[in-house]
């Protein structure tokens, strides 16, 4: 795993930059026709769509930011414009994928059922009980969501690196890494937010705790079906190697300011099949 | 017409103003009036992602064509937001996140009322409520064109009218996909019409509204929407408004200049 987490190079992330120079459209960079002569296999389709639709559902992820006080930090309002659009193009280039491989689109085919598991209930809070709760939370609420989308970008990044390494197409392995250096950036702004929010507000870090012991991953999750989510946790984080990959990433978790061994081991924990 | 998601999506461009001489403004500036008022546009503009929370709290956001449009119109917004904000640097008249942020601060507990209602009224009437955002959508969005348009006329300066035009274009983009939406969804219920036409007829208010001073929207309505001119291109929305299913001879935008005591 890379750490584009660990770059700390002491200049804040520079917002304006990031809107200026946003990537859009990839199909043109894509290998598409390799495909034709090593398709690839039914697993690595099954991920590739998966991510696809955890990549497309940014508007159902910003409805739960924006009913809190995060709308009201422009600079962070003005990231995430920018983030759903390389995320909508992200999520446009596993299409292409899906499509030179002979299958429709990530959102053509119905998803199945979502889980009901006890365990998802807080995550399924709909925007009246977040926007209710968040008048009492107020501006640390930011701090949540920071770190939050920080470590969704851990997981996703070790599930892009995982069907890389599994789907042995180097067509594959090229767009997954022209995807993974857009998401650089958005986890390096992700990393500056959270790290300086935590450092500065203890509220922030109690509220921070609190969501990491209950959270669902990746983020979204509780709105995708539950066949996808058991494939996903079997395929990053199943077997001995798997737990390592989630063990790492708690030990990321616990390193963050104000979080510890209990959240990191919480949140790897609950990223096991 | 139905309207093409995908073309949308594939040429959807941030606006460009490169090639505009906006430098001229150093020698040749603004008046105070026309500032003010923009500074109200890049205002609504940059704030165009906190109208799309409204959007999300209701049902709307599930559909894929509407994830894929509301993610590159706010981008464009966000761009109408960058380019006013070039025009006013030039004046001396810094618009930063920060102050941005400063402004969202001030809107208290009507703000944050505003999504609990919003996604109450969305869960309660589903699916229909979804043609009522549409509507209401594009009432703002033909607002926007004919400001953008007046703006332009009383400035009579080249260069503005250049970048105010292709603002313009980008909104009358925004308008069809509204309209189309709203269209279909309206002819379809009859329950939505009648909502439709309750909410714009009795809380519609001018863009920006909700989230600037009471003082900053009777300036920019006295300033493009006031006299025989400004009337003209009020009733010009509300007779698109108007042409939508169920919302025959709504007056929702000359009511509002009444209402804000703006002379015809």
């Amino acid at each position: 795993m890379t750490s584009s987490g660990d770059i700390r190079s002491g200049v804040r992330f520079n917002v304006r930059e990031f809107t200026r120079t946003a990537r859009g459209n990839h199909r043109d960079e894509l290998h598409l026709d390799e495909f034709a002569s090593a398709p690839l296999s039914d697993e690595s389709l099954h991920a590739v769509r998966y991510l696809g639709r955890l990549e497309s559902a940014t508007m159902e992820h910003l409805r739960n930011l924006l009913v809190t006080a995060t709308h009201k930090d422009a600079r962070v309002t003005a990231f995430l414009v920018t983030w759903a659009f390389e995320k909508f193009w992200i999520a446009d280039a596993l299409d292409a994928v899906l499509e030179a491989n002979g299958q429709p689109r990530a959102q053509a085919i119905e998803e199945g059922r979502t889980r009901t598991a006890h365990a998802d209930a807080r995550d399924r809070r709909g925007p009246i009980r977040r926007a209710v709760s968040a008048i009492r939370q107020g501006v640390p609420i930011i701090a949540v969501h920071m770190t939050t989308g920080l470590i969704d970008e851990w997981i996703t990044r070790t599930a892009y690196e995982r069907l890389s390494a599994v789907s042995k197409s180097p067509a594959l392995a090229a767009t997954i890494q022209l995807i993974l250096d857009v998401k650089e950036r958005h986890a390096r702004f992700f990393d500056d937010e959270a790290r300086r929010r935590l450092s500065e507000s203890p509220r922030a870090v109690k509220l921070t705790r609190t969501e990491l012991l209950h959270a669902v991953w990746p983020i979204g999750a509780v709105d995708r079906a539950d066949s996808d989510r058991s494939f996903f946790e079997r395929f990053v984080f199943g077997g001995s190697e798997g737990a390592d990959r989630a063990a790492l990433i708690g030990t990321r978790v616990a390193a963050l300011p104000g979080m510890d061994a209990r959240i990191g081991s919480t949140v790897a924990q609950r990223l096991l099949p | 017409m139905a309207f093409d998601v995908d073309k949308y999506t594939a040429t959807s461009v941030s606006v460009n103003w490169d090639d505009l001489d906006l430098e001229k403004f150093r020698t040749e500036p603004l008046n105070e009036t026309s500032l003010r008022t923009l500074r109200y546009m890049t205002d609504v503009e940059y704030h165009t992602v906190c109208y799309t929370r409204d959007l999300l709290t209701t049902p709307s956001h599930k559909e894929a064509d509407m994830s894929a449009f509301m993610t590159m119109w706010n981008r464009e917004e966000f761009w109408h937001g960058e380019a006013l904000a070039t025009v006013l640097g030039i004046h001396g008249v810094t618009v930063d996140f920060d102050e941005l942020k400063a402004n969202r601060l001030k809107l208290g507990w009507k703000d944050r009322l505003d999504p609990i209602k919003q996604s109450v009224l969305g869960k309660i009437v589903g699916n229909d409520f979804v043609a009522v955002h549409m509507a209401w959508g594009a009432a703002n969005e033909w607002s926007a064109i004919q400001a953008y348009n007046r703006m332009a006329e009383l400035e009579q300066d080249p260069v503005l009218a250049e970048l105010l035009k292709r603002i313009a274009k980008q909104e009358a983009r925004h308008v069809a996909f509204y309209t189309s939406q709203a269209r279909d969804r309206l002819a379809k219920s009859k329950k939505a019409q009648v909502i439709a036409r309750l909410a714009l007829g009795k809380f519609w208010a001018p863009v920006g509204s909700s989230i600037m001073e009471r003082s900053e929207v009777v300036h920019v309505m006295n300033h493009l929407m006031s006299g025989p001119e400004g009337r003209k291109a009020a009733r010009k929305i509300d007779a698109a408004i108007s042409g939508l299913p169920g919302l025959e001879g709504l007056k929702i935008v000359e009511d509002s200049l009444d209402k804000l005591g703006i002379a015809a």
